[in-house]
């Protein structure tokens, strides 16, 4: 069954505030180091708590730089949290910076081999995905073209594609991507929307009130890497759009 | 430990299909293909030979040159593992930042492109010592040769990790690697006999470098088909699984932090 444990987690990142060191300087500067390259410590999440299993749509809110992302990496296994423990069982499917990582001097083809053996496939699976991937994708004769040779719009069909072939159990999307033209975008949405019914567990980061409240049944909303509120879907959207209101009003008295 | 071989295990398709892929970039850029990558060992091979071999081999040119060549491919391996070891995690920042791989694969990546690229320069030699000796048996001599590669080859996965690391906190380090390798290049019996250390007293230098006995325990057995001494291959061996200790010792300690300084 799928799971998500989060406890008291907590992600720090720490940054040198103008560039990384070099070993000389490192040696040369070592006792005064602090002074002229100090480290800058951002707290991206404190103290989450989260448990989620089976059947769960989770929706995640906030400003930009509230810790969403943060949060989906996290889960994703590729943010350690720096305190407390986050667990995920079940097979994952993440739908963020995906068209990051093409191999550019290989074909379309041989990079959807790489990146569906990435997300866990074997030869065996593959073979019987691989033209369904490629259809979808709508790309043709492109596919036997290096991937350097895509348009932004391209790669992302192509990497839409492949990160959707997969049946996940646990299913985390950053943003509801905007993919290609018009007609390509109506039948991403259409298979996202199969995702999100087929996957056993979801996490969804959005700016989307709408989509947020029609397909999640709990919200969390997060302010500077902490939570604000937690709840079903309505309340917590509810409460959002006030306090949004309410600032946007401050603001505008304050002008 | 396991959980990291495991983890390696099931993602070989992704690791396998990867290391094609930069093998056949290395091969195809150029129209000699194999020959061009190749074209560097030999010409040093050749240049060593009819310049030193009088001077610092002890007069016969072939087995010179064979010796030189085998020295080249070992010693090649080890120093590429290293220097691109330090670019490691650099180059394969998208999918580090994609999914929760165990960091090793990408080493992994680096090192066994090389591997295969030594490979290849190794079989020369050999084809060069059949030829020369008119004998086919000395195929035999690649059996000696299995214990050397396999310690060989984990060192130079424990090294690369290790540089890939400091690499991400340092980035100077593949700087300072090649001005080490330069150096350690001629501390090393490549182009001269050890004899001629030996004959200033200075045979220590060469019995405590771990290179040497790498480089020793591969082309011993294949220019003149004897085992070189027990104590070298435990030397070695203990070696490699020092920096094996180092490198899970670096991963312990960095593996959770590494991302935050990409």
């Amino acid at each position: 069954m799928p799971r998500i444990q989060v406890d008291n987690a907590s992600v720090e990142f720490i940054v040198h505030k103008y560039q990384k060191v070099s070993f000389k300087e490192y040696v040369v500067r070592g006792l005064f180091r602090r002074s002229i390259n100090p480290q800058v410590r951002i707290r991206a999440l404190s103290n989450i708590n989260l448990t989620a299993t089976e059947g769960d749509r989770i929706g995640v809110i906030g400003h930009n730089g509230a810790g969403k992302s943060t949060l989906l990496k996290m889960l994703a296994g590729i943010y350690p949290p720096t305190q407390g423990r986050c667990t995920v069982h079940g097979r994952v499917c993440s739908l963020f910076d995906i068209t990051l990582g093409f191999e550019p001097d290989a074909s379309g083809w041989e990079n959807i081999v790489y990146r569906a053996y990435l997300q866990g496939e074997t030869p065996a699976t593959l073979r019987s995905k691989i033209d369904a991937i490629a259809a979808f994708s709508e790309l043709g004769e492109f596919l036997s073209l290096p991937v350097r040779n895509y348009s932004a719009g391209m790669r992302m069909r192509l990497a839409f594609s492949i990160a959707t072939a997969t049946e996940p159990e646990i299913l985390l999307i950053d943003e509801v991507l905007a993919v290609g033209d018009l007609a390509f975008q109506q039948k991403a949405r259409a298979r996202m929307r199969e995702l999100m019914s087929s996957s056993r567990l979801m996490v969804l980061v959005s700016h989307d009130l709408n989509t947020i409240r029609e397909t999640c049944n709990r919200v969390i909303w997060l302010r500077r890497g902490e939570v604000v509120m937690e709840g079903p879907s309505d309340p917590v959207v509810t409460a959002y759009v006030q306090a949004m209101a309410e600032r946007t009003k401050h603001a505008v008295q304050a002008a | 430990m396991l959980q990291h071989i495991a983890a390696v295990w099931r993602y070989r398709y992704f690791l396998l299909a990867l290391v094609k892929l930069d093998l056949r970039q290395r091969y195809r850029r150029s129209v000699l293909g194999l020959g061009w990558s190749l074209l560097h060992p030999l010409a040093m091979t050749a240049v060593f030979t009819v310049v030193f071999s009088n001077l610092l081999g002890g007069g016969d040119p072939t087995h010179y040159a064979a010796s030189v060549l085998a020295s080249l491919a070992v010693w090649g391996f080890l120093r590429d593992s290293a220097l691109q070891g330090c670019r490691t995690f650099q180059a394969n920042e998208a999918y580090i930042r994609q999914s929760p791989l165990p960091y090793t694969i990408y080493t992994l990546r680096t090192v066994l492109g090389q591997a295969i690229h030594a490979l290849i320069a190794l079989s020369i030699v050999f084809v060069m010592v059949a030829i020369f000796k008119q004998e086919i048996h000395v195929a035999l001599r690649l059996i000696l040769l299995v214990p050397a590669l396999l310690i060989i080859f984990v060192s130079a996965w424990a090294i690369a990790t290790i540089a890939a690391y400091i690499n991400v906190y340092f980035h100077d380090t593949v700087h300072l690697l090649e001005v080490g390798s330069q150096f350690l290049f001629f501390l090393t019996p490549i182009m001269y006999s050890r004899r001629i250390l030996d004959e200033k007293d200075l045979g220590w230098l060469v019995d405590a470098n771990p290179v040497y006995w790498m480089l020793e325990m591969v082309r011993h057995p294949l220019l003149t088909g004897e085992l070189v001494p027990l104590e070298m291959y435990i030397h070695a061996a203990a070696f490699s699984l020092l920096v094996t200790g180092l490198a899970l010792g670096v991963i312990a300690w960095l593996h959770k932090r590494l991302i935050f300084h990409l």
